[in-house]
């Protein structure tokens, strides 16, 4: 397992789940079912102010598990191989994504 | 569709919860919700706030607590199985409320009441069982909701399948059917850790294969997302761990989900659960409905389920009434007036029984008889015990209380409103409060308890919320940061709001360097003080504990327990989870019982006078006292010397003398820096000067300019000026100007006819913006009907709307000034025995050692401590040799000396006297270090004296440090050879051998300051002396012969600091400093404020450069332009290089009592 942050672009359903990720210049779709969390972030050594109004995304950030295939250059649909795991992670107050891991594809899921 | 949290704490869960109960209940119903719980954590903090915030938004309210539950298989006394909500069902004629109430004192009963206490709040599954079903109908009045925190949820994690449901079983086994109900929590925290979905689905699961209820909860900590930064604080706080390293144990909440959210969020985490069970669209309808029906079962009447608004009294029979309540205190009251008004006849007859029967009619129509007898009860109850009692507050408004003598204050003599106290238009329950002696304040509510019984009587207690210093320490705690570091921050705050931390940081001087360090983040990465600024202002006002109330306490009928919750208080006595704010929403009947530290000092002068001077006829000649035409002496001193205060004249000229003298330190009321300014420019006369004076003195006419037009008309200097004939008599006392509230409601009922019944309810409703509004329309027609000029209802609108708000209540100033001029009266005959019992019982605002520094300016021998002559107490004494012979002194006691313990004291005054050390180490067997500060502190002195010894103090000191060091530091009789307690005089104290040099009388006055924080042997500035001298400082004693505006030096020591609320909003910063001739009190505008910056604040010692401000004929003050700290020789504003002094030593040097030596922790 990897891990490390990585600014991804990725597309979402009108209910905000990830349905496609470009990352370094490929395109991913996903296949299955994303699993969605909250996790807590160290804001007392990440934030310089935490001003009373902040607003949401100060403690936590959410998180995206998602298994994704590349997809086939033009047609948008996924090639066939083994998906790849990864978590994102979306910025609650600006709205961007960024990989947090990437799992051994070969290992069993942990949740 | 709406939904119903049913699992939601407020800011009253203790460093638990962030949200405020009104808060909560608006968001709840702007979403749309018809109810909502209140569910704080080990007790019904919030719950009537809760109620109260319900009925605003249009809720229904639903009450609970989130209780921690004994382990059945552990310790019974300590070891706990997690915790569970439990709600009260509603709509049974209080039954679910009442066994709430039980169940939480339940859950407190074993606990001490005192902080740091090893038994945890919590209940047995036996006890939550039994009061799960109502006595009498055994049906269910409790609901119990196993959730993610209890037993249960806790086993949830790893690959246990087994022991949850164990767990689940073992509830269901014990607790009655229908009571227990599954709480579903998801926070969508990481799967598989505790409140995650998996875990929710474990639940929703055994739920489901025990055929028990589901429902849905987020176990709600704050209103909104942004709160879930201050809960982590409050975790932080709650623990006493920082928060990196709760975040490692990780015993912080795992994520910021735990916010009210909003019914469509809720569906869609229902959805969320149901869908990762594998069930269906039904099972998500279930889900949801059950979470509503319960809910349906839950919700609260408050008036038919917890009595709102429903005033209770004790029991007729309890107060020993067997007739009609009402009828009793008619009868009571018509036996008061012949006491009250002997010999009374004619108009004023008839206008009192009038004024008797207005009021007799509003407290039966209101059915409030029983009320006034109770309380009636208690302060006869009081007075039979011989303790001080003074009624206090509005309640003098009353003449049913004065001739029930609740009140000492004649309502018609001073012109007092009954309305202002009770009317028709006001049906609460009145305040009453009585004031009695501190030192017999506890037993007085252990009285109140054997008298009513306890299962009707408890304590009162107040919330503790969050101030700029405790804030900005806990948010300190929080980060980590160093906590010297925090604490030197801490004590530059004072006396503002930590929500306006940021803002401080701007505007206060004091705060300059803290505010440079908090800018200078980015060069030297210490950015943790930017978000120590930001959590400070999260954490101000929120609770932080409960405690005693300082005075109130509640008196029920006997179902009061049925009505609130108890725990044990420090005193021993239960407690209310209640505040004040509570006692209206619940009818309770709050006395107020307040322990005044003057009473207790007035009362021990009374007994000092008897026990000196133990006949009337030597008072008389001691206090000089008028002797009379008969020679007797006056009626109030009793044939053995007491001295009835209640009965002295309200006219003596000496008194008055003193008290425009200004020298009213230690005098109740008008001791501060600011009321002996006024006093002096006021120059009182007479008994109402002093109602006036009191009544001026506060925050508001202090801030809006009322005291100068008023001193200008009393002393003539212009004209008084009435709004309009019709309103002279209402303001004539006060030359014109509006006061007390009294005027206000004569004005309003003058100019509009609204009658004072109604004019009280139009002040009342002036507080407010809308009131004031239908106030002035109201005001402005009708005056206009009764004919007055356009001109004069502006005119004395103005004065309506800018003084209703704050001006004073005529009663409580009349009933104030009662025991001010009680004091002075004691201060002016009998100083001794006054200053005595202000020492013993530290009334007033200023440190003891500033009245010790009072006698010494009135040349009364301070008698110093002595191993046979000083006592328990401070004792006023004879003095029969020396220079001083003849006169009375004040021997200093053996109590506040510090390392002696309360034992050793009574077992030295059990002995007295001793003969020898060896004969006090045998009776008394105080410790080593005892005997040593002792003597350091000149107790042994005459002793030494008598056995003839040689040696000086520091040679004895040295001797019995000696044996400290060699011993075992054991007690009792000890073992210096050939010591035995034979009547030979002091072999040991003639023995010890002479060679140190004596101790200097500044190292006498040091150890004076470090064991006692009294300067005894001298003045503490006096060996400042020479340094002022050079540096040409004038002393307190000679400021009166200045002129106005002379530029001065003063130097002394801190013994007041205040920053008064003032016109404007600058802070106005005065500090008083004593310099051993007297006060001088100094203000700090804001240019020298700037000047003078950390000193303010931070310094004992103080040298003062200003303008002299004359304030009144006797009266000078000083307007500070620049401080210095005195102890910083190398700082002081020499006139030459030369006349710097060498260092010497003072009295202060290594002294760290600070608070104590200047009354001030800055």
């Amino acid at each position: 397992m990897g891990m490390f942050s990585e600014s991804v672009d990725v597309s979402c359903t009108p209910e905000g789940h990830p349905v496609a990720v470009v990352w370094a210049g490929r395109s991913y779709s996903v296949c299955a079912e994303p699993v969605r969390w909250y996790e807590r972030r160290q804001w007392w050594a990440e934030e310089i102010r935490a001003p009373l109004g902040s607003g949401p995304g100060l403690v936590d950030h959410e998180i995206w598990r998602v298994q994704v295939l590349p997809s086939a250059p033009g047609s948008g649909l996924a090639e066939q191989g083994e998906p790849l795991t990864l978590d994102l992670t979306r910025h609650i107050r600006s709205g961007r994504w960024r990989i947090l891991r990437i799992h051994d594809a070969l290992r069993p899921r942990t949740a | 569709m709406s939904f119903t949290h049913l699992h939601v704490s407020t800011a009253f869960s203790a460093h638990y919860g962030v949200s405020w109960p009104e808060e909560l209940a608006q968001v709840a119903a702007a979403d749309g919700a018809t109810a909502l719980a209140c569910t704080d954590r080990d007790g019904l903090y919030g719950t009537i706030k809760h109620l109260k915030a319900c009925m605003a938004a249009g809720l229904d309210p639903i009450v609970g607590v989130d209780l921690a539950v004994y382990d059945d298989d552990g310790d019974h006394r300590t070891q706990l199985a997690g915790r569970v909500v439990v709600l009260a069902r509603g709509n049974n004629n209080g039954a679910g409320y009442r066994a709430l109430c039980r169940l939480v004192s339940d859950a407190h009963a074993r606990t001490s009441g005192k902080s740091g206490g090893v038994v945890p709040v919590a209940v047995t599954r036996a006890e939550l069982a039994s009061r799960t079903l109502d006595p009498q109908t055994l049906k269910p009045v409790l609901m119990v909701l196993i959730g993610p925190d209890s037993d249960v949820g806790r086993a949830m994690g790893g690959r246990r399948y087994l022991r949850p449901r164990t767990l689940f079983k073992q509830w269901l086994d014990a607790m009655p059917a229908g009571t227990v109900v599954a709480e579903i929590v998801s926070q969508l925290s990481a799967p598989g850790s505790p409140l995650s979905t998996a875990h929710a689905v474990r639940m929703l699961k055994l739920a489901e294969e025990n055929s028990i209820p589901a429902i849905l909860t987020n176990a709600v900590r704050y209103c909104a997302e942004d709160g879930a930064a201050t809960a982590d604080v409050l975790d932080s706080a709650r623990t006493l761990k920082s928060l990196p390293e709760l975040a490692l144990e990780p015993l912080l909440q795992p994520n910021g989900q735990a916010w009210l959210k909003s019914a469509r969020q809720m569906l869609q985490l229902g959805k969320e659960i149901i869908s990762a069970a594998g069930y269906g669209a039904e099972d998500l309808n279930r889900l949801m409905a059950q979470t509503e029906a319960l809910a349906d079962v839950c919700r609260i009447d408050p008036v038919t389920d917890m009595g709102w608004k429903k005033p209770v009294v004790p029991e007729a029979a309890v107060i020993g009434i067997s007739q009609d309540p009402h009828v009793e205190l008619v009868q009571r009251c018509q036996a008061g007036v012949g006491r009250r008004f002997p010999g009374i006849a004619g108009t004023s007859e008839k206008e009192m029984l009038h004024r008797l029967d207005h009021e007799l009619g509003i407290i039966q129509n209101l059915g409030f008889s029983s009320y006034f007898l109770t309380v009636a009860e208690v302060s006869r109850m009081i007075q039979d015990m011989g303790v001080r009692a003074a009624a206090r507050g509005s309640g003098a408004s009353s003449l049913v209380n004065y001739l029930i003598d609740v009140s000492q204050v004649n309502p018609l003599q001073h012109d007092l409103i009954f309305e202002r106290f009770l009317s028709q238009d006001r049906a609460t329950l009145p305040d009453i409060d009585i004031d009695v002696e501190s030192a017999e304040r506890h037993n007085v509510y252990h009285r109140i308890f054997e008298r009513f019984g306890k299962e009707r009587v408890t304590l009162m207690s107040m919330q503790n919320g969050y101030r700029a210093r405790g804030a900005v320490r806990d948010a300190g705690l929080a980060l980590g940061m160093d906590e010297g570091d925090v604490g030197d921050i801490a004590k530059q705050l004072w006396r503002f709001s930590a929500s306006k931390f940021r803002e401080a940081l701007q505007e206060k001087p004091e705060l300059r360097e803290f505010a440079g360090r908090v800018e200078q983040r980015d060069s030297h990465g210490n950015q943790q003080l930017d978000l120590l600024v930001d959590l400070t202002e999260r954490l101000d006002r929120l609770p932080r504990h409960i405690s005693m109330h300082p005075c109130g306490v509640i008196l029920g009928d006997a179902t009061l327990l049925d009505r609130t919750p108890v725990q044990p208080s420090g005193l021993g006595l239960p407690m209310s989870q209640f505040d004040k704010h509570d006692m209206d929403p619940m009818g309770m009947l709050k006395l107020d019982v307040l322990g005044v530290r003057m009473q207790s000092a007035m009362a021990f002068a009374v007994r000092e006078i008897i026990r000196i001077h133990p006949s009337k006829k030597e008072v008389v000649a001691a206090g000089g006292h008028p002797t009379g035409r008969d020679g007797a002496g006056p009626d109030f001193i009793a044939e053995n010397g007491r001295i009835d205060l209640n009965a002295i004249p309200l006219d003596d000229e000496p008194t008055f003398e003193l008290i425009r003298s200004t020298h009213t330190l230690g005098c109740f009321q008008i001791e501060s820096p600011g009321q002996r300014e006024l006093i002096g420019k006021m120059a009182p006369r007479e008994f109402n000067d002093l109602i006036i004076d009191i009544s001026l003195f506060r925050p508001g006419p202090m801030k809006s300019d009322m005291v100068r037009p008023f001193l200008e008309h009393r002393h003539g200097f212009a004209p008084e000026v009435y709004p309009h004939p019709l309103l002279k008599p209402v303001l004539q006392e006060t030359h014109g100007v509006t006061v007390f509230h009294e005027q206000i409601l004569r004005t309003l009922d003058v100019m509009t006819g609204c009658g004072l019944a109604k004019a009280d309810e139009f002040r009342r409703a002036l507080s407010s913006e809308v009131g004031e509004f239908r106030v002035e329309e109201y005001f402005r027609k009708h005056a206009r009907e009764k004919n007055f000029s356009p001109d004069v209802v502006d005119k004395v609108w103005q004065t309506l709307k800018s003084f209703a708000s704050f001006g004073f209540c005529k009663a409580h100033g009349a009933a104030f000034a009662v025991p001010t001029y009680q004091s002075a009266w004691l201060k002016a005959h009998h100083p001794e025995a006054f200053l005595a019992g202000l020492w013993e019982h530290d009334p007033g605002m200023y440190p003891k050692r500033l009245l010790v520094a009072e006698a010494r300016r009135l040349g009364i021998p301070i008698l110093p401590l002595d191993i046979n002559r000083s006592k328990g107490e401070y004792r006023v004494e004879r003095i029969l040799h020396g220079p001083d012979a003849g006169k009375l002194g004040i021997r200093l006691s053996l109590n506040g000396i510090y390392g002696l313990s309360g034992t050793e004291l009574k077992r030295i005054v059990a002995g007295q006297p001793y003969d020898s050390l060896a004969d006090l180490r045998a009776r008394s067997r105080l410790s080593k270090p005892s005997i040593k500060r002792l003597a350091q502190l000149g107790a042994f002195d005459s002793l030494h004296r008598e056995a003839g010894g040689m040696a000086n103090r520091a040679d004895l000191v040295q001797h019995l440090q000696r044996l400290q060091n060699a011993g075992t530091g054991r007690k009792g009789i000890e073992l210096v050879e050939g010591q035995l307690s034979l009547p030979l005089g002091d072999v040991e104290l003639r023995n010890v051998k002479p060679g140190l040099p004596a101790p200097t009388l500044v190292e006498n006055v040091r150890a004076e300051l470090d064991l006692m924080a009294v300067d005894v042997s001298s003045h503490l500035m006096e060996s400042h002396r020479p340094t002022l001298e050079r540096l040409g400082v004038t002393t307190a004693d000679k400021l009166l012969g200045l002129r106005n505006g002379t530029e001065v030096l003063v130097a002394g020591v801190r013994v007041a600091t205040q920053t008064p609320p003032m016109r404007g909003g600058r802070r106005v910063v005065f500090i008083s400093i004593d310099d051993g001739t007297g006060c001088v009190d100094s203000v700090f505008f804001h240019e020298a404020q700037e000047n003078a910056g950390l000193l303010l604040f931070g310094t004992r010692l103080l040298l003062i450069r200003g303008t002299t401000r004359r304030t009144g004929p006797r009266g000078i003050s000083i307007s500070a332009s620049m401080a210095w700290d005195l102890s910083r020789t190398e700082t002081l504003p020499f006139p030459t290089q030369a006349d710097q002094p060498a260092d010497v030593p003072h009295p202060l040097d290594g002294i760290s009592r600070t608070l104590a030596i200047t009354g001030f922790s800055g």
